[in-house]
């Protein structure tokens, strides 16, 4: 057993996703370890509703509810697993997006700020173009397509600041996020896509149902009955593998990556690492733009127009969904889909405990911290014998620390 | 003008000394991108010891006599509780960053991302809303006025005096005369000095015998204890004390304020006060009357709410772009130092 | 002379994870003696004298000072025994003062404040006493390599250190400076201050030693008495077998000129000069043209102007007929290869394999894709092929991951990979730095057989053995321009010195248009 467990350490992969899981379950145990305390120290909560608590942490997905004598019931819950798929949707893309950037060097910060230019886009092609003189799934396509674009123009920002002037990625990405929520309010501020038919709802924009665009359901609806899937879900792992493929097999991939693995080098081998800066961060954008347009498509969510002084979590997590992925876009499908699985996690909380969903926001922080270092938990896993063999693989009078190396190429 | 100064200042004030902070993490070779977290922190552990104080009757009395100088000794101790969870958070970023060598920009983001969160979640557990708020004008408790100087309400202390005697806060004037002590341990003391070879070369500062871990732990502890204390700052002069898990991206633009402030305390004071005077521009643009004459210029210049609010960014965006090339970042920030490599 | 040890290192065995790089190596140092550590690179002299200043601990041995055995943990212990030391890459602060780098770690200060006044004046005895020139204000970023290493000095000196390790200090010095750094320590010896000198440079050994300490791939092989031994010798000791260093080749041919440049000017990065100022000249096919010069005057940029990773502020560059001055990388690189002075920053994509950096260059033929989809085959095929030919070694063939490869092989893998293009230019920038006798004779063979193929190769070194035994023709840069041109079989090592050094300067102008 030991030895099949050294032997299977020894694959880079199965090391990535050890060390994945192992994020996953500390991550876990840091949100039990906190319901717990917060529990114990507040007045209102006894012992059997903390526990409650970590069992819902744990296993809130196969919530089914309370039962008559009012314990937590388990088992499998059809509208859980299938919002569980529809809120994966966008959280693929925006974590595509940050794993496409991550590969090319990047830090995509900018995801929420490209979802909500995505957003906006859609949501205005979906709800201007009449489907009595459009057929809808063209509106539908357009729509999509609009908020792609938009989605690619605002990410293309970052990486021309940071090709052409050297600003760093991260603050400029910060920066277009909040200039992205002030611009999304001011576009739909007094504009006719507000819903001011319905009473106190001048806060919202229309569903893209309304005009009778909507992402096709087809079975879907069926399988989980009580859950708001759609195809987004399809689309969505089919852009997954796209991507997978244009990283790994083509030139323009090769290009991107060796650019982001060491600019310098890239240069020297007359790859324009300007261009291939700002078609990452382009297509990054698109992929952030691509899932908020799924997610508004579906056509039964009213969307907030009032964004300047909160951006959308969506975006946000699209960086541990790709941190836990290992950037590897194939990855990016499971990952996603366990984010989301925290997501219903959360709700089921709040609805049948005293706790709230923010729970599982601390649970995706520590899952992006201990990320932050992956590479000690690889090389912790892969156990002395192997550190031995890079080490000794390493030039040995030649400098070392290849940050430094890329970063400035001084000798250490 | 009076009121344009003093807003500006409540603006800048935080800004400086988490931009500040900024530097001192950097400097030691550690970026701290989780300023805004730390912020975060710091407002919630300071709004909810001042919540805890009044519950507990602690300062009724002192209110009730409008015993000025008790509250202030009140929030001063505030100050102190938050700057030491400041403290206490960044250790999670001094960890990870020196111990496991970390990559600092992604365990930053995550302090960015569990402030919010662990804030949100004990909040709603403790008032059961998204916002914790004081009972009562918590900001006006420790407002200084003229009254509380010995001046009669009536009295004209002349446009400096009314500037910066009446209707302000101790805590402003705190974090100057910090910002300044600070200023110069960074540059005339033994520690500065070597806190700043670490961020530079710490291969260097190790081969002569300076500790590079623990000058990193010793600049983030400083990083985070000032960023608590911005983020309370900040909460108690312009939110009304109360805290719901979100600076605005404060700590964002004070990290872009370091970097226009090319990592030194004057350059950043200037920025800082230049970003303060937009800020304060964008909050209160409508109620500004810059020379007096009744006329609110700004409110009739016919230009959207949303400009207003967007301008701190997009000038930060535009400022940056003039400023990259010629900033000078600390040599070694953001690589973590591995004694066995030399 | 006293004979007495002041330091010993009994028995030092040293293991980093997979590789012995001290293995049961004694050394006894003398008071007031200069004693020589010999060694190839990767022998394993750093090593040892990192265990000597604390920034290492051995598994094994021990280290005794006058006899008693000590404990180093760190270079605080080393300098509380009075251990010093120069190291090759200097610990300098760059944007600190000089004074300030000399001060950091053993400052003086009251109540926590700095005290500099009290600490000016002891430099500047101690500069005045030994003839060490700095200028205590100018920070470090501004100021020679030579004074830089004089502020290292003074690091030691300021801390009464009275035993001084120099770990290669030469490297970086012109034939003058070596010549002064020589009689310093030669000063310092007779005060009674003992030294370590770490170095390959039989030459500089034979001169101020007085006695050698010989290390080969981790082990020791002997110590000797300077005066009984000679340069072969030595050199046998070192290499284990005897070499010959001299390179064999026939007389060139030159023929055309393959590239001219014509008022060449680099801007400079640091400062408002021209790194690169008004450079003319060719190099023609069948020669090897070395640029010879003390790093840092202007060598980098000439080769980024040319191979357009810096762009060019002036002049022009013809490439086979062809101005190039503003063309893109990729467009140059149709006709020269380059072989990067720095493999990490940019010969090699270190998150790479070895295959994928074999065709850095070239995935866009389409012999390597199709329709923007890499033929994986293709490229496996190719590397093979060059792994072969070039004999590049690496734990998994083409598939090894380039970061996990020893910094020869990486090299082999760059000449492999640029060689291989065939193009009529090569412009090689220190392709034998840091590289083993054996690697570095299997270059210079390559080099000179691209040569006799008929393509022109532009040579940059900062090694003057390298100049003068590969070179067929040899420009010397200083401060950006060229300022002589020699025929190494008729110069001298010292008459390129002053050259080197910016003490002599010949005026060309005009010549090379003539030629053209």
């Amino acid at each position: 057993m030991k030895e099949k467990w050294r032997q299977l350490m020894e694959k880079d992969g199965a090391r990535t996703a050890a060390a994945s899981v192992i994020s996953i379950l500390i991550g876990l145990l840091v949100g039990c370890v906190i319901v717990v305390i917060s529990g114990l120290a507040s007045s209102n909560m006894d012992g059997k509703s903390v526990w409650d608590g970590v069992r819902l942490v744990l296993g809130g997905i196969l919530s089914t509810g309370r039962d008559a004598s009012g314990s937590l019931t388990f088992g499998f819950n059809p509208a859980n697993v299938g919002n569980m798929l529809f809120r994966a949707t966008p959280l693929i893309l925006t974590g595509l997006s940050v794993a496409v950037a991550f590969k090319t060097g990047l830090f995509n910060i900018g995801a929420p700020g490209q979802y909500l230019m995505g957003t906006a886009a859609t949501l205005i092609v979906a709800l201007s173009i009449p489907t009595s003189a459009v057929p809808s799934p063209v509106v539908w396509l357009l729509a999509f397509l609009a908020g792609i674009l938009a989605g690619a123009l605002w990410g293309a920002i970052p990486g021309l600041v940071k090709a052409l002037l050297n600003i760093n990625e991260v603050l400029a990405c910060i920066m277009t996020n909040w200039i992205a929520a002030n611009l999304v309010t001011w576009i739909f501020d007094g504009s006719v896509w507000r819903n001011l038919e319905e009473y106190g709802k001048t806060n919202y924009i229309y569903k893209t149902s309304v005009n009778g665009v909507v992402t096709a359901r087809a079975g879907l609806d069926a399988l989980f009955p009580g859950s708001q899937v759609n195809w987004g879900i399809g689309v969505a792992v089919i852009i997954a593998i796209l991507v997978y493929v244009l990283m790994t097999k083509t030139t323009l991939g090769y290009e991107l990556v060796a650019c982001g693995s060491n600019r310098h080098a890239a240069r020297y081998a007359g790859i324009n690492d300007k261009r291939n800066i700002v078609l990452s961060m382009a297509i990054a954008g698109a992929l952030s733009g691509a899932g908020a347009a799924l997610y508004w498509l579906a056509g039964n969510t009213e969307f907030a127009w009032q964004t300047y002084q909160a951006l959308p979590a969506t975006g946000f997590n699209g960086i541990p969904v790709a941190l836990l992925a290992a950037s590897n876009p194939i990855g990016v499908i499971f990952t996603g889909c366990f984010m989301s699985m925290l997501n219903i996690v959360g709700q089921q909380i709040t609805s049948l405990t005293a706790y709230n969903e923010y729970i599982t926001d601390v649970i995706i922080a520590t899952i992006v911290y201990l990320s932050a270092f992956s590479l000690v938990i690889k090389l912790w896993l892969s156990g002395r014998k192997k550190r031995k063999a890079q080490a000794a693989a390493a030039p040995v009078p030649a400098p070392a620390g290849d940050g430094k190396a890329e970063k400035g190429g001084e000798d250490a | 003008m009076t009121f344009l100064i003093q807003q500006t200042l409540l603006y800048a004030v935080p800004l400086m000394i988490v931009a500040l902070a900024g530097v001192f993490a950097e400097r030691s070779g550690i970026i701290n991108l989780a300023l805004e977290g730390i912020m975060i922190f710091g407002a919630f552990v300071g709004v909810l010891f001042v919540q805890l104080m009044q519950q507990s009757g602690a300062f009724d009395g002192a209110k009730a006599d409008g015993n000025w100088l008790a509250l202030q000794g009140l929030m001063l101790l505030a100050m102190l509780v938050t700057a030491a969870a400041g403290t206490l958070f960044s250790l999670l970023l001094s960890f990870a960053s020196v111990n496991l060598r970390a990559d600092q920009t992604i365990g930053g983001t995550a302090l960015n991302l569990l402030a919010p969160a662990l804030v949100l979640f004990l909040i709603r557990i403790i008032a059961n809303q998204n916002t914790l708020y004081i009972d009562g004008d918590a900001a006006s408790w420790f407002m200084i006025r003229k009254s509380d100087l010995g001046f009669s309400r009536s009295d004209n202390l002349g446009f400096l005096g009314e500037t910066f005697l009446h209707r302000v806060y101790l805590a402003t004037y705190v974090c100057i005369l910090l910002f300044v002590v600070l200023s110069v341990i960074l540059y005339k003391t033994r520690f500065g000095l070597r806190l700043r070879s670490c961020g530079e070369n710490p291969q260097a500062a190790d081969s002569l015998g300076i500790n590079v871990y623990r000058m990193r732990y010793a600049g983030t502890s400083i990083s985070g204890a000032l960023a608590g204390i911005g983020g309370f700052v900040y909460a108690l002069t312009t939110a009304n004390c109360s805290s719901n898990g979100d600076v605005a991206g404060f700590g964002f633009l004070a990290l872009a304020v370091m970097i226009f402030g090319n990592w030194k305390p004057l350059n950043i004071a200037g920025a800082a006060l230049l970003f303060g005077l937009f800020k304060c521009v964008a909050a209160s643009y409508t109620s500004i009357d810059i020379n007096g004459d009744g006329v609110y210029l700004l409110a009739e210049i016919p230009i959207s709410v949303h400009f207003y609010r967007m301008l701190p960014y997009l000038i930060t965006l535009v400022v940056l772009a003039f400023t990259s090339k010629k900033s000078r970042a600390p040599k070694a920030e953001g690589v973590p130092y591995d004694k066995g490599q030399r | 002379m006293d004979s007495e040890n002041v330091i010993e290192m009994l028995h030092i065995t040293k293991e980093f994870p997979g590789i012995i790089a001290n293995d049961d190596i004694t050394l006894q140092l003398r008071r007031g003696e200069i004693h020589a550590l010999l060694g190839e690179n990767g022998a394993g002299k750093s090593t040892l004298m990192s265990v000597l200043f604390g920034l290492y601990q051995p598994e094994k041995g021990e280290i005794r000072k006058n006899g008693q055995t000590v404990r180093i943990n760190d270079p605080n212990d080393a300098t509380a025994l009075g251990i010093g030391m120069v190291h090759q890459h200097f610990k300098l602060i760059e944007v600190f003062t000089v004074l300030d780098n000399i001060i950091l770690g053993a400052e003086t200060t009251k109540a926590g404040f700095l005290q500099k006044k009290e600490a000016r004046a002891k430099v500047e005895a101690l500069s005045q006493r030994y003839g060490l020139k700095v200028d205590l204000d100018a920070r470090v970023e501004d100021i020679t390599v030579g004074m830089q290493q004089r502020v290292e000095i003074l690091k030691m000196l300021y801390r009464d250190n009275e035993i001084l390790i120099f770990d290669e200090p030469t490297a970086v010095l012109t034939p003058q400076e070596i010549d002064e750094l020589m009689a310093t320590m030669k000063e310092f010896a007779k005060e009674g201050k003992s030294i370590l000198f770490i170095s390959h440079k039989l030459n500089e050994i034979m001169e101020v030693s007085d006695r050698v300490t010989v290390l080969r791939k981790g082990r020791y092989i002997g110590t000797v008495d300077t005066k009984d031994t000679d340069k072969q010798s030595l050199s046998d000791m070192m290499v284990g077998r005897s070499v010959q260093l001299e390179v064999h080749k026939e007389p060139a041919q030159p023929r055309q000129a393959v590239l001219s440049l014509r008022d060449f000017c680099v801007p400079s990065k640091a400062h408002k000069r021209n790194a690169v100022n008004h450079v003319s000249f060719d190099v023609r096919a069948g020669e090897i043209l070395c640029i010879a010069g003390i790093d840092g005057n202007g060598q980098t940029e000439l080769v980024y102007g040319l191979t357009g990773l810096e762009k060019c502020s002036g002049g022009t560059a013809t490439l086979c007929g062809e101005d190039i001055s503003h063309a893109s990388i990729r467009h140059r690189g149709k006709n020269l290869s380059h072989i990067p002075e720095d493999r990490h920053k940019h010969g090699l994509v270190l998150d790479f394999t070895l295959e994928q950096n074999l065709v850095l260059q070239r995935y866009q033929e389409k012999r390597f894709q199709a329709k923007g989809f890499i033929n994986r085959g293709a490229v496996r095929e190719y590397a093979g092929q060059l792994i072969a030919q070039y004999d590049v070694r690496s734990g998994q063939g083409p598939v090894t991951a380039a970061r996990s490869m020893s910094g020869g092989n990486q090299q082999k893998a760059i000449i492999a990979r640029e060689l291989d293009r065939e193009k009529p230019l090569i412009v090689a920038v220190q392709p034998t730095r840091g590289l083993d006798v054996g690697a570095i004779e299997y270059i210079h063979s390559q080099l000179v057989a691209e040569r006799d193929k008929g393509r022109a190769v532009l040579l940059v070194s900062l090694e003057l053995d390298e100049v003068m035994n590969l070179s067929d023709r040899i420009l010397v840069m200083y401060e950006g321009e060229i300022v002589g041109e020699f025929d190494p079989k008729q110069t001298s090592v010292q008459e390129l010195g002053l050259y080197m050094a910016g003490a002599k300067r010949m005026e060309r102008s005009g010549k090379e248009e003539k030629g053209a």
